[in-house]
């Protein structure tokens, strides 16, 4: 640890990667995969389409979900003016950022729409009364210009972030801070607005007739708990690789356990309000959803998912000891990562696979090839600058931070 | 160097806002806090307690008529079944949580602010639960047999159904009781043994002894206690999230249309500490002010209140416009038209009293001039805690008095009986409230004192010992004993 | 009960009783009294003073495994009174549902875990801490009203091995108290 009176400002060596560091490579080993995993892609889905795009689908809303979730947390940071933080924030940021390119990974579900989407059909709709009344909502171009729009806000909110807290490492300057912090609350009611839109519409209308109010804060508990699960991730990793290890310490580590532990039981409560409430009115226009789901060998995943994303992550993150070390740490934000992919897969796969699980090598290949992406450009942008935000007037606090 | 109230309200940017004023030392909380309980009864407490005193016997005589001519002297008929009676047990339940959050879950957030209400809120949260369950009790008719709500031996041999969230709602609600009282309780110990040490009188030291269970400030004991601090905050914080849920799930399992929304359970939690610290913020600004507690409930406590206020408040305007949104892409006649309704049927009226208070008006804490205006608070208060017993009534009632079948819409009025239920449990909450204050600490002295910079051990030492460089080893017992140095 | 007798020495003299006049000035007592082998003491305070436990030695309170055990108890207790009721003694067809339907039992058996909890985490902690014991030796001492108040104080028991009426009273003053008593047994 460095001592207390060393700790009130950061070399710029403390909190970069160094030249040669193994770190340096990932952008190159995230491209790669990039690549391998586009290609495959293209292999694999020229002929199964409708696969690869409900395969791409989860993939896209997965790292979505996590930048969202990034996005969230450095908000409510700077809102809350908490301190304990500040030095996880860059990691925040740098998750955030890759919400461009998130953006133009969204593209190729563009070519899919009638793939996924039943409500695009024109025949269907002239069918459907129920799809018909939905229609001035659910239709192609409305449909786009939300999707621009919940991008471009997204991306101004993270740019807006991104270069004020990176300007600040240069400038110094606490006017910074202070207006980040006075933006912050509107920004979160606008991300929330949008976020809770956009998860109506590339998720809940994949089953059209369906409907639940809760729908948006679920995928928040979700995306959420998927960022925090990632923090963990990282900043077990970084100390483990000789980055940051003398500015994380287990403080730091335990306190991003305990919100991983909390927001795993937020999760679970709002997964199952929504759950409850449709089996208890047994209504057969909400129970549809959940039928699908609770059939045949998507009871399994379901009985996975109780198992994994709440039993067993509840039991391993009570202890003390497990949040303050790197390896358990990062085992247990690793799980939780992997069920965060499986809430998704299990919320969209049903719709192409109604009759069971069925995996298939186009969801690994859209994984590789969305995850890559992401992992490249979120990395890419980790080599060009300081992991902590050097200069912001709190950095000490956080710096020589203490659990009680 | 006592710093202005206007200094201190900047937000700082870097280190820790300065919580209690003028830069008291721990004796002065001390006195500050128990000086007013030994006094003599100030007239200003009279003020409160006659006229609590008052709506509190207009309880005991409604619910005396009630018991004697059964629910007819409500306004309830077919098909309005429920109306005044719930809004006001979900409106008291909803302001007992804010005693929970600020106890619970700041105290989780590290949040120190909150040493300085948790005490008065702590104690808001048992008298609102009190004014809570007279309603469920006194609402089901025939209350001699209310035991069979609970899983006891009864005439008919019969369990109670653990399936109906009405049952869940005894089980909750009480759970949630005891745990407030115990916590309440808890907290209240170190503070007792300082009334005790105080007592000038035999009785006051019986009194406060007793119950101060001869706490003597051991670390051994409080290394215990904080240990138990922390599991009841950790416990009490699901279990408001999980009795606010409950109650919702009276409505949400139904299968009628307004009242059966997913998004119930984090939506009426959201609402519930929204009133709640409206509640604790009206007595806060009256308490502060008869008490001259104003350096240590500060205004810089009222600005994160009103802030806690806006975040909630935005939540529950989120659900309202998700609701709307919902009912229509539902596609759902009987959804849909419950909202048109709200909006603009015979209830539009109350529809919209709720919207401006919960809605529009807390817009106002945008602005730190607002937040920090005691008028300002203080009418806001009011408003929002009117808004939300507003949004209870709406939920319930408009969805009840208009549903599937058109020959059985109706309408409610309430009679006096209804509002005399509802103004006597204002008087139960404020003459408990009025007690409350007369003879317990309303401040948690001990906790207040840790938030003090002299409370930290890291930091200068006392005026006896001549100032040297300390290496503190944080406990690992790395340095050798010295021994005399 | 064993549980229920407090634990005081049994001779003539209770221990010492030393003030100190910041919570600074106890901390770092508290490390030297820990350091020089002393099991047999306490430190006295108005609020918790932050780091305490650790310049004193203490190991963590096992009141977590307390509070975990009564919540599961309490959690199973509740599931199978519901089960029982609805499965076994009072077989009910409701709204539909099957007379096993779990998710309806949730709500009573988490309330009834945080419950047990609850009671676990009051009732162990004043049994771990032996309260409530409303006569102790230390309320003899004149300055130790100020503890609830502004006093800070470290107690040596006279039955811990080190104890020495005087050289255990030299050492506390050179650590800094501002005041040194000698406590008799009640």
């Amino acid at each position: 640890m460095i001592p207390e009176h060393d700790r009130v400002s950061l070399r710029p060596e403390q909190a970069t990667i160094p030249p040669g560091h193994s770190w340096n490579r990932i952008p190159v080993i995230g491209a790669a995969c990039a690549l391998l995993g586009i290609v495959a892609c293209a292999i694999l889905g020229l002929g199964n389409p409708k696969q690869f795009f409900f395969s791409w689908l989860v993939s896209f809303l997965f790292f979505l979900s996590l930048a969202l979730g990034a996005l969230f947390f450095v908000l409510i940071q700077y809102a809350a003016q908490g301190g304990w933080g500040i030095v996880l924030r860059r990691i925040g940021e740098m998750t955030f950022a890759t919400i461009p390119v998130i953006a133009a990974l969204f593209l190729p579900l563009l070519l899919g729409l009638h793939d996924l989407f039943e409500w695009s059909h024109a025949e269907a709709v002239a069918e459907d009364a129920l799809l018909r009344w939905k229609a001035p909502y659910l239709n192609v171009p409305f449909f786009l210009i939300r999707a621009a729009l919940y991008f471009g806000i997204w991306s101004f909110i993270a740019i807006l972030y991104y270069r004020g807290s990176r300007g600040q490492d240069v400038t110094g300057d606490p006017g910074v801070s202070a207006r980040l912090r006075r933006l912050a609350g509107p920004a979160i009611i606008v991300l929330a607005l949008t976020q809770t839109f956009a998860s109506v519409d590339w998720i809940m209308s994949l089953t059209p007739h369906w409907y639940s109010t809760m729908f948006g804060v679920y995928f928040f508990a979700g995306s959420f708990v998927g960022f925090i699960a990632l923090l963990s991730v990282v900043a077990a990793a970084m100390r483990q690789a000789g980055l940051l290890d003398t500015v994380i310490s287990a403080e730091h580590l335990q306190d991003v356990g305990k919100l991983l532990f909390a927001f795993t039981v937020f999760w679970t409560y709002i997964a199952f309000s929504q759950f409850f409430l449709m089996w208890y009115a047994n209504l057969p226009e909400e129970t549809v959803w959940y039928q699908a789901r609770l059939e045949g060998s998507w009871m399994t995943v379901s009985l996975v998912l109780i198992a994994g994303h709440f039993v067993a992550p509840f039991f391993y993150l009570m202890g003390r000891a497990v949040k303050r070390r790197n390896s358990t740490l990062a085992i247990g934000g690793a799980w939780l990562l992997a069920m965060h992919f499986l809430d998704l897969y299990w919320q969209v796969m049903p719709t192409l696979h109604p009759e069971g699980f069925r995996p298939s090598l186009l969801d690994v290949a859209a994984l590789v090839a969305v995850g890559g992406c992401f992992v490249a450009a979120a990395s890419w942008l980790m080599r060009r600058q300081a992991l902590v935000p050097l200069r912001d007037p709190r950095l000490a606090e956080s710096l020589a931070f203490e659990n009680a | 160097m006592a710093q202005t109230e206007a200094e201190l309200l900047d937000n700082p940017v870097a280190g820790h806002p300065t919580l209690i004023l003028r830069s008291p030392d721990f004796h002065s909380i001390t006195d500050a806090v128990a000086e007013p309980i030994e006094r003599k009864t100030p007239i200003g407490w009279w003020l409160f307690f006659i006229p609590s005193v008052a709506l509190l016997s207009i309880l005991g005589v409604a619910v005396s008529w009630l018991f004697w001519e059964g629910i007819g002297i409500w306004g309830l008929n077919v098909p309005v079944g429920w109306s005044w009676d719930i809004t006001n047990f979900v409106f008291w339940i909803g302001i007992g949580h804010a005693g929970t959050l600020i106890s619970a879950i700041l105290f989780l957030f590290r949040q120190t602010w909150r040493t300085s209400i948790n005490r008065a809120a702590e104690a808001m949260t048992i008298f609102a639960v009190m004014c809570a369950l007279i309603f469920p009790g006194i609402h089901v008719g025939r209350v001699w047999v209310a035991y069979w709500m609970f899983p006891l031996p009864n005439q008919m041999g019969t369990w109670p159904n653990f399936r109906s969230p009405l049952l869940w709602d005894v089980f909750a609600v009480s759970v949630y009781g005891t745990v407030s009282l115990l916590f309440w309780y808890v907290g209240l110990i170190p503070d007792l043994a300082m009334m005790r040490d105080r007592a000038k009188t035999r009785a006051r030291k019986l009194a406060y002894g007793f119950f101060a269970l001869g706490w003597r400030g051991s670390q051994r004991q409080w290394h215990h206690y904080e240990s138990a601090y922390l599991v009841l905050a950790a416990l009490a914080t699901p279990l408001v999230l999980s009795v606010h849920s409950i109650v919702s799930m009276d409505f949400a399992v139904s299968v009628l249309p307004g009242w059966h929304t997913t998004i119930f359970p984090p939506y009426f939690v959201a609402g519930a500490i929204f009133s709640g610290f409206a509640m604790v913020l009206t007595l806060m600004v009256i308490c502060r002010k008869v008490f001259r507690l104003e350096h240590i409930v500060t205004l810089r406590h009222f600005d994160y209140m009103a802030k806690i206020m806006l975040v909630t408040g935005s939540m529950v305007g989120f659900a309202y416009g998700t609701e709307f949104f919902t009912a229509w892409y539902s596609g759902n006649p009987y959804e849909f038209f419950t909202f048109l309704n709200r909006a603009g049927g015979p209830y539009a009226w109350a529809y919209w009293i709720m919207v401006s208070c919960n809605v529009i008006s807390p817009q106002v804490f945008w602005f730190k001039k607002a937040r920090t205006s005691i008028p300002i608070l203080f009418v806001m208060s009011i408003i929002i805690n009117i808004g939300m017993w507003f949004e209870r009534f709406v939920i319930i009632t408009t969805s009840l008095h208009r549903d599937f079948l058109p020959s059985a819409w109706g309408y409610f009025t309430p009679t006096m009986w209804d509002v005399a239920c509802l103004l006597g449990s204002f008087g139960l909450f404020f003459t408990m409230f009025c007690l409350f204050v007369r003879f317990v600490p309303m401040v948690a002295t001990s906790e207040v004192k840790t938030v003090l910079p002299q409370a930290n051990p890291h930091g200068q030492p006392g005026p006896e010992r001549e100032s040297k460089v300390h290496r503190s080893d944080h406990g690992r017992g790395e340095l050798a004993p010295e021994g005399a140095s | 009960m064993p549980f229920l007798v407090p634990q005081l020495p049994k001779g003539p003299n209770y221990g010492i009783l030393a003030e100190f006049a910041t919570p600074t000035d106890l901390y770092h007592a508290c490390e030297r009294v820990r350091d020089a082998g002393f099991t047999r003491w306490d430190a006295h305070t108005p609020f918790p003073v932050h780091g305490l436990s650790r310049a004193m030695g203490l190991r963590r309170s096992p009141l977590p495994w307390i509070v975990l055990g009564m919540g599961l108890t309490g959690a199973a207790l509740g599931f199978v009174l519901q089960w029982w009721v609805h499965a076994t003694a009072q077989p009910l067809v409701i709204s539909g549902k099957p007379f096993f339907a779990w998710p309806a039992m949730i709500p009573v058996t988490f309330e009834l875990g945080v419950l047990f909890a609850a009671l676990g985490a009051v009732f162990g902690m004043l049994g771990l801490n032996r309260l409530p014991m409303h006569h102790h030796p230390l309320f003899r001492s004149k300055v130790f009203e100020r503890v609830t108040d502004d006093a800070f104080f470290i107690s040596i028991e006279s039955w811990d091995p080190r104890f020495d009426p005087t050289a255990t009273g030299k050492l506390l003053e050179s650590l800094g108290a501002r005041s040194v008593e000698l406590l008799e047994s009640e």
